[in-house]
């Protein structure tokens, strides 16, 4: 079904048509959240917040096919009202979305772990633009670019040579290539 | 290049498989999201929020932990503006608003995490009003006027106290 369709029948009160529209995008929308730095709290509040926002404005939709920048936006914008309002939000030395769960692994999984704990100190030192940016890339359904820009407040234009050069300072990084490119 | 030995897209694709298992999104969060469909208008008027100075400071949302101890915003619908000011007092939260023109209503507060919490009250004739808010939570009011001949329900956006 189209996202015309999918919409058209939410607001007739379709269950499984809404649910369609939450698994394509709530990917994007917690990856959005995740950018800003807010508490797991918060980011929950931010991404619930957005939903209501889309079930609000579901008659006045002007464009389906551009649904995912508007939740990116309005969640961007959510974000930045929580900052605002709380000062709820993480302090910076806490890592927040690039924590590894702290639960004891199998030993089959200590390479991939160790893997990981690698990939999370290289993010913690990319900036928080590129981290950002990335949690994006990486989103299970992969955003577009026109989504990300409106995720970040970012021209879609610059997207490209700033992923580029994201990745590249994460690859780079010490604890990146002490552990080579496995 | 192909994209499975484009050394970007291996990457990308690490690190999609490294969120994926270490920040997947929660359970909670996509059942929070499925149930909104639930809080769809069916009888009421929208009205929209017009300005909300959480927001409309946002050039200082650079500056971390500023923050003003009342949030100012509004709301509107076709002939009906409703002003509130939420005060902050520690975790306490006073909430009060001014609907113009003003009209005596009956005032619910929703919040979007059950219907547990509901808190009630009634505007005057001046179109004042006063309740005790929880906070952290998502909420949005719904007026009715006692008098049935003065319209529809009318029912705010969602905001977050």
């Amino acid at each position: 079904m189209t996202l015309e369709a999918l919409i058209r029948s939410a607001l007739d009160g379709d269950e499984a048509a809404w649910n369609a529209i939450v698994d394509r995008f709530d990917g994007l929308v917690w990856a959005t959240t995740r950018g800003y730095r807010l508490s797991s709290a918060d980011a929950a509040d931010a991404t619930q917040t957005t939903w209501l926002r889309l079930v609000e404005h579901l008659d006045r939709i002007q464009d389906p096919e551009r649904l995912g920048a508007w939740l990116a936006t309005t969640a961007r914008h959510e974000c930045l009202r929580l900052i605002r309002i709380g000062g709820r939000e993480l302090p910076s030395d806490e890592a927040g979305v690039f924590d590894v769960p702290v639960e004891d692994a199998p030993d089959r999984r200590l390479l991939a772990r160790e893997r990981d704990r690698a990939l999370q100190r290289a993010l913690a030192k990319i900036g928080e633009r590129c981290q950002t940016l990335l949690r994006l890339l990486a989103s299970v359904e992969p955003p577009s670019y026109e989504e990300i820009g409106a995720a970040l407040g970012m021209p879609v234009g610059a997207i490209g040579p700033t992923r580029a050069r994201c990745l590249e300072k994460l690859r780079r990084s010490p604890e990146l290539v002490s552990l080579g490119t496995g | 290049m192909d994209d499975a030995h484009d050394p970007d897209e291996v990457l990308v694709s690490e690190l999609r498989e490294y969120f994926a298992r270490v920040d997947p999104v929660p359970g909670p969060v996509t059942e929070a999201a499925r149930a909104a469909l639930g809080w769809r208008r069916l009888d009421a008027e929208l009205a929209e929020l017009l300005s909300d100075s959480a927001v409309d400071e946002e050039s200082l949302a650079g500056v971390r932990g500023v923050s003003t101890p009342t949030r100012s915003i509004s709301f509107g619908a076709r002939e009906l503006t409703i002003e509130l000011e939420i005060h902050s007092d520690g975790a306490r939260r006073t909430l009060l608003g001014l609907i113009a023109p003003p009209f005596v209503a009956s005032i619910e507060i929703q919040t979007a995490d059950g219907a547990t919490e509901v808190a009630r009250t009634e505007s005057d004739e001046l179109g004042r009003f006063r309740a005790a808010l929880p906070s952290g939570q998502n909420i949005r009011l719904r007026l009715t006027a006692v008098d049935p001949e003065s319209g529809p329900p009318v029912e705010t956006s969602w905001i977050t106290v």
